[in-house]
C-alpha cells in the first residue's frame, strides 16, 4: 500500500480515513470521496461521453467501495482497489446496454478501417499541436470499443495484461484495437485541424 | 523494410524498435510523423485522467444511500456540502419569512435608488430561467449580480447544488416517512437553502 497521504482541507491521511470509515464514520466516507472523485468521475465520464451516465456510475462505483470497504486489507493501493472498482462498475454497464466493449478479433483490417500506407507527405501534422479539447471530443467520436481500451491503456495506465483480463480479450486484440484507436483519433484530429486552417 | 512492413507490426512495437526499425523511422517521413503523432496522442492523453468533477449531488446521493444502509454510524449527520449550520432548525421557518421581506423590501427600493442596478434589472429582457433554479432563485442571482457579477454564476450552482439536495431528501423521506435520518436530511437541506439565501443577500445588499 503506498504511503498515506494527506487529505484535501484536513488532516486524515488517507489510511486513517480508511480505518475509520471501517467504523462507520461519515466524515472518513467523505474524506476519502473527495480524494478520488476526480479520477472516478473522469474515468466515467470519457467511457460514457454522457454526465447523467457517468454521475450514475461514479455513485455506485463509491458506493460498492464504501459496502465493501470493511475487507480491504492493504494488499494493493486503495486508488488501485477503487478504480479497478469503478472500471469493472463501467464495464458492467456498457455490457448490459449490449455495447460491444472490443471489437470481434480481427486478424485483418477491414476495407473501411485500413488507412493509406503508401508514402506520402502528409499535409497536416499534429505534432506539437494538439488541442485538449479537440481530443476529448475526438475520444467521444471514437466506436465505444476502441474507446474503452483507449482510456484503459493511453489514460488511465492499464498494461495490455491488465486490460486483456478486464474486457475479455487477448493481449494482441488489445494492442491492435489501441492502434486503431490512436490512428482513428489522429485522422479525426487532423481533419479538425485543417477545418480550422480553411476558415477564413 | 518498407512503410508496409513497418507500419504492420507498429501496434506490437510498444516504443521499442529494432535497428532495421529505427533505420526505417531515420530515413521515412512519413513513419517517423506517423509515430510521432501517435505519441502525441498517447502523451496528451495522459493529462485526461481527473480533470472532470462531478456535481455536488452525487456526494449527497451516496451519504443518504450510505445512512439509508446503516453504513455510516455516527452519532449526528454532517452537513454535506456547505459549512454547518450557525443556528437551531426551530427557527428556519421565521428566518426564511424575514430573509422574503427584506427581499421584497429591496426589490421595492431598487425601482427608485440606482439608475444603473434600475436598468440591469428591469430594462434587460427577462431571461427564461436559469435550469434548476426557481424563479425566486432567478430574481435574487439578478440583485447579485448587479452588486458582484463575478459570484452569479456561483451562487447560481449553489442554488442548483442545494435545490437538487432538497430534491433527493423529499424523495428519501417520501419512501421512508417514518426514518429519522432522512428527516434530519431534510431539515439540513432546507438549512442550506436559507444559507445561500443569506449569503447571496448579504452580497446583493452590499
Amino acid at each position: 500500500m503506498t504511503g498515506a497521504r494527506k487529505l484535501q482541507g484536513d488532516k486524515l491521511s488517507e489510511a486513517e480515513a480508511i480505518e475509520r470509515a471501517k467504523q462507520g464514520d461519515a466524515e472518513a466516507f467523505e474524506a476519502l470521496y473527495h480524494l478520488h472523485k476526480r479520477r472516478v468521475y473522469s474515468l466515467c465520464l470519457r467511457m460514457t461521453a454522457n454526465t447523467a451516465a457517468a454521475e450514475d456510475l461514479t455513485q455506485e462505483a463509491f458506493l460498492q467501495l464504501f459496502r465493501k470497504i470493511a475487507t480491504f486489507r492493504g494488499e494493493s493501493a486503495f486508488s488501485t482497489w477503487l478504480h479497478r472498482m469503478a472500471v469493472n462498475v463501467v464495464l458492467m454497464q456498457l455490457r448490459k446496454k449490449g455495447l460491444a466493449v472490443v471489437p470481434l478479433e480481427e486478424t485483418f483490417e477491414s476495407e473501411e478501417e485500413t488507412s493509406k500506407k503508401e508514402p506520402g507527405a502528409d499535409d497536416v501534422r499534429l505534432t506539437g499541436s494538439i488541442d485538449r479539447l479537440q481530443l476529448k471530443r475526438a475520444i467521444d467520436d471514437l466506436p465505444q470499443g476502441y474507446r474503452t481500451i483507449f482510456l484503459l491503456h493511453d489514460v488511465e495506465g492499464y498494461e495490455h495484461n491488465e486490460i486483456a483480463t478486464l474486457v475479455g480479450c487477448s493481449i494482441g486484440n488489445s494492442k491492435s484495437q489501441l492502434h486503431k484507436a490512436r490512428m482513428k483519433l489522429r485522422e479525426l484530429l487532423k481533419t479538425s485541424k485543417a477545418e480550422k486552417a480553411a476558415k477564413p | 523494410m518498407s512503410c508496409e512492413e513497418f507500419q504492420r507490426i507498429l501496434p506490437e512495437l510498444e516504443d521499442t524498435y529494432s535497428l532495421e526499425q529505427e533505420q526505417h523511422l531515420k530515413t521515412c517521413s512519413h513513419c517517423s510523423a506517423l509515430v510521432a503523432d501517435l505519441n502525441a496522442i498517447a502523451r496528451e492523453a495522459l493529462l485526461l485522467a481527473d480533470i472532470e468533477e462531478p456535481s455536488p449531488r452525487v456526494w449527497n446521493r451516496i451519504e443518504i444511500a450510505l445512512r439509508q444502509e446503516g453504513l455510516i454510524r455516527s452519532a449526528q449527520p454532517a452537513a454535506p456540502t456547505l459549512r454547518k449550520a450557525r443556528w437551531n432548525p426551530i427557527w428556519l421557518v421565521p428566518v426564511a419569512a424575514i430573509f422574503l421581506v427584506i427581499f421584497g423590501l429591496l426589490l421595492y427600493q431598487r425601482g427608485g435608488v440606482e439608475p444603473q442596478t434600475a436598468h440591469v434589472l428591469h430594462s434587460t429582457p427577462l431571461p427564461s430561467l436559469p435550469e434548476g433554479v426557481s424563479a425566486e432563485q432567478a430574481e435574487l442571482l439578478k440583485v447579485v449580480a448587479a452588486q458582484t457579477p463575478s459570484l452569479r454564476a456561483s451562487y447560481e450552482s449553489e442554488f442548483r447544488a442545494v435545490n437538487a439536495y432538497i430534491r433527493d431528501a423529499e424523495l428519501a423521506v417520501r419512501r421512508n416517512p417514518n426514518d429519522q435520518i432522512s428527516q434530519q436530511y431534510l431539515t439540513n437541506a432546507y438549512e442550506q437553502r436559507a444559507m445561500v439565501y443569506e449569503m447571496a443577500m448579504d452580497h446583493g445588499l452590499q
